[in-house]
């Protein structure tokens, strides 16, 4: 894409990074913040996690080669951003990784920025249930309406993976919903 | 021109040549597009009003803070090498009297402060670089085992953890 590689150029020359720095922010900043906000669910933490990410890349563009798209790209370090503090949080608190998650999803009860009902809380317990793959993979696909073959470029795996991945996530999802 | 069959019937040219692709095509479109009804239509998640209007600014200002930050310290350089000659001068004249005693070797250790050691620092080695610091030549899976790995284990770890369950070939039935 033509207009992709010369926002790069753009962005990879000190004269005109700061302007392509602020046109890059505004065209991928709300498709990252859900993506990263259903990872983190809580609005705070996913406006920290999605300022790092944009800092990551305004830091990392000069080695950016180009083997894949800039928003895959952008998405792979949103994605590595959440994971890692998940992980950090977990690792400060003394708990793992699930306990962790678990008190994430009750927290969000409480959260303003969080209007779900009963079924939203329990769906969102659901997912706390999935491994990390088939939840991403199922957020990308079911709610950020994202194509197999754009995940498949983000999260660097096969389209016949996140198809099996999508179709276990739904069925636990539908199982755990489903179960009293 | 479309093909006779016995009963007269015609189709268009070509129609049965690429049929299978079509009907993949329309498989996948359905699948898609398809929406889970025991599913609710939004996940509930909400943000502060105008909150994208200023994620730009935002990120900019703190790329600027950061920046500043390290520019800061270039100021206090000379204190740093003042303080770093006065700790070498200390640390030569203390070396210089303890020459009498012996030094503690590594194996004066205490297992377990080395094991406190291990536990609480932040080491952040990768898997890799501890697998080539620590030999596993006659170590056993079930030596670091805190219960013997027993086959559902393997089998719920395969569910959870493996992109391509199918290219294991598993009887799906036999563990579900």
């Amino acid at each position: 894409m033509i207009a992709e590689e010369a926002l790069i150029d753009q962005l990879k020359s000190p004269e005109t990074r700061e302007k392509a720095f602020a046109v890059l922010v505004n065209t991928h900043k709300e498709r990252l913040y859900w993506h990263i906000r259903r990872i983190v669910l809580n609005h705070d933490d996913a406006d920290d996690v999605l300022q790092n990410t944009f800092i990551k890349v305004y830091r990392n563009i000069e080695g950016f080669k180009g083997d894949s798209k800039l928003y895959s790209w952008m998405y792979r370090i949103a994605t590595n951003e959440s994971l890692t503090f998940i992980k950090q949080r977990s690792k400060k608190s003394g708990i793992s990784d699930e306990e962790l998650k678990n008190r994430m999803v009750e927290n969000l009860e409480a959260d303003v920025y969080f209007e779900g009902s009963e079924i939203q809380i329990k769906l969102q317990k659901a997912l706390a249930t999935l491994p990390d793959k088939q939840k991403l993979v199922f957020n990308m696909k079911y709610y950020q309406e994202m194509k197999y073959e754009e995940i498949s470029e983000v999260l660097e795996t096969s389209v016949g993976a996140l198809k099996t991945s999508y179709h276990l996530a739904v069925k636990k999802i539908e199982t755990y919903l489903k179960a009293d | 021109m479309g093909k006779k069959d016995e009963h007269n019937f015609k189709t268009p040219e070509g129609y049965f040549d690429n049929f299978h692709e079509r009907l993949m095509q329309k498989i996948d479109a359905d699948e898609d597009t398809q929406k889970l009804t025991f599913l609710p239509e939004s996940d509930g998640f909400s943000l502060p009003k105008g909150y994208f209007e200023h994620v730009a600014d935002n990120v900019l200002s703190t790329l600027d803070k950061k920046e500043t930050k390290v520019v800061s310290l270039k100021s206090y350089k000379k204190y740093y090498y003042a303080a770093a000659a006065i700790a070498a001068v200390f640390l030569i004249f203390f070396g210089l009297n303890t020459q009498t005693e012996s030094p503690i070797a590594f194996e004066d250790l205490a297992n377990a402060e080395i094991d406190a050691y291990l536990e609480n620092a932040e080491l952040d080695l990768t898997s890799y670089e501890l697998a080539e610091l620590v030999s596993l030549e006659d170590a056993q899976l079930n030596d670091v085992m805190d219960t013997p790995l027993e086959t559902e284990n393997i089998l719920e770890y395969l569910d959870e953890n493996i992109e391509d369950i199918e290219e294991l070939n598993l009887n799906f039935e036999d563990y579900e």
